[in-house]
């Protein structure tokens, strides 16, 4: 085969591998926004995070209504309490995303992209 | 451990798998995992206390020996297969059969990888059911994985099930045994071209019928999503929660790319491979 050929499948291979690895990334780090709470399961989002916020600073800081992924309505009594859970659950999410997306866009091989140096 | 709350697989051997060796996998990841206990309903139980540890499991139901003319075709990659029986006509009686009020039903080559399922028995929910599906190889048609023919209704998981002991899902589960009798029925009714019995295809009428004929709320969907790769697919290697695979590759029969996850439960359908990793994983112990 052309030298120049292999070489370019060779790059194939660890793009699709890349890219492969992102998508699996990206899956896990919808699973880790999810928050539970009171019975009923909330995806974090910067949405979610900002109407929380608005709630405190527009000193609805008691009790509210929130729906949940599944479209069930919960009574949150203590807003701040879920405040801080969602914005921990973001940042913890959001963190250990950056860290294993730089960690597989520094490696240069399919073997390193995989983690599969074991046997 | 709280014995009102559970988890239950059923192993049913063919002449070519042992879903025994892998619901004994399985339970001993579920403790692990999720920290509660398992039942096992099977009709190898003398199999399964002379070759494994009968301790896995909470409570080991016995079910009569019965071989179905279900036979369907299994591969192990995209190369190889073999034809064996499929006996899975046991699912609809889990209601009746499970020693737990709160109930999660899986199948033996579904690998808990992490603790996303435990949040189950904490939802008010009392019927969950994974519909959104992601396939890791990506390279395949999912339409068969989002309805169950192409002019039908949705497609639902029977692979992993959460389930309360309520009157209400007493009714589902006896409309499955239902469904499940009149199989012949039901699959001309809603447009499934093959006679083969499958419990995704119950699971996803009786939703269908609970919700009066119409998309609704009966079923919530399970926390996360189901991760799946089918048996075209090779599971290569397995440890603790990290897992790597060899995924069809486009166009190309035979060849694959790698592909791993960690910390990620996957439903792994390729049971030849997922058997062969057992048995590295039964060996080191």
């Amino acid at each position: 085969m052309d030298e120049r050929l292999s070489k370019a499948l060779d790059f194939s291979n660890y793009m699709v591998t890349l890219n492969n690895q992102k998508r699996l990334l990206t899956e896990k780090y919808q699973e880790n926004l999810l928050h539970f709470y009171n019975g009923c399961q909330f995806t974090v989002t910067k949405e979610l995070i900002n109407f929380v916020k608005l709630l405190l600073d527009n000193h609805q800081d008691d009790v509210a209504v929130l729906t949940d992924d599944n479209g069930i309505p919960t009574i949150v009594d203590d807003i701040e309490k879920f405040y801080n859970e969602i914005f921990n659950v973001y940042f913890e999410a959001s963190n250990y995303y950056h860290t294993e997306y730089m960690k597989l866009k520094n490696q240069r091989s399919i073997e390193k992209l995989v983690d599969y140096e074991q046997n | 451990m709280n014995k009102t709350k559970g988890a239950f697989l059923i192993a049913r051997n063919n002449a070519q798998i042992d879903y025994v060796k892998q619901a004994v996998f399985l339970a001993k990841r579920i403790r692990k995992y999720l920290d509660i206990p398992t039942t096992i309903l099977t009709d190898s139980v003398d199999y399964l206390k002379s070759t494994y540890d009968e301790t896995v499991f909470d409570r080991i139901i016995p079910l009569e020996y019965n071989p179905q003319k279900n036979e369907r075709v299994y591969y192990d990659g995209a190369m190889y297969q073999k034809q064996a029986t499929f006996n899975n006509r046991s699912r609809c009686q889990v209601y009746d059969l499970t020693p737990y009020n709160e109930t999660l039903l899986l199948d033996t080559d579904y690998i808990i990888s992490n603790r996303l399922l435990k949040n189950c028995f904490n939802l008010k929910d009392d019927f969950l059911i994974y519909k959104d599906s992601t396939d890791l190889a990506q390279v395949r048609d999912e339409q068969e994985f989002k309805y169950i023919s192409d002019t039908s209704v949705p497609f639902y998981w029977a692979t992993c099930v959460f389930f309360r002991k309520t009157q209400i899902n007493e009714i589902y589960f006896n409309l499955l045994q239902h469904i499940e009798e009149e199989w012949d029925h039901y699959r001309r009714v809603y447009q499934i071209t093959s006679g083969l019995f499958r419990n995704d295809f119950a699971f996803s009428i009786a939703i269908h019928i609970m919700n009066g004929f119409t998309n609704g709320t009966f079923a919530k969907e399970m926390p996360g999503k189901m991760l799946y790769t089918t048996d075209k697919d090779v599971l290569e290697f397995l440890k603790d929660d990290q897992m790597m695979f060899l995924v069809e590759k486009r166009n190309y029969l035979g060849e694959y790319n790698a592909l791993s996850t960690k910390g990620q439960t996957v439903h792994v359908m390729n049971k030849f491979s997922l058997n062969r990793i057992i048995d590295k994983e039964l060996a080191n112990e």
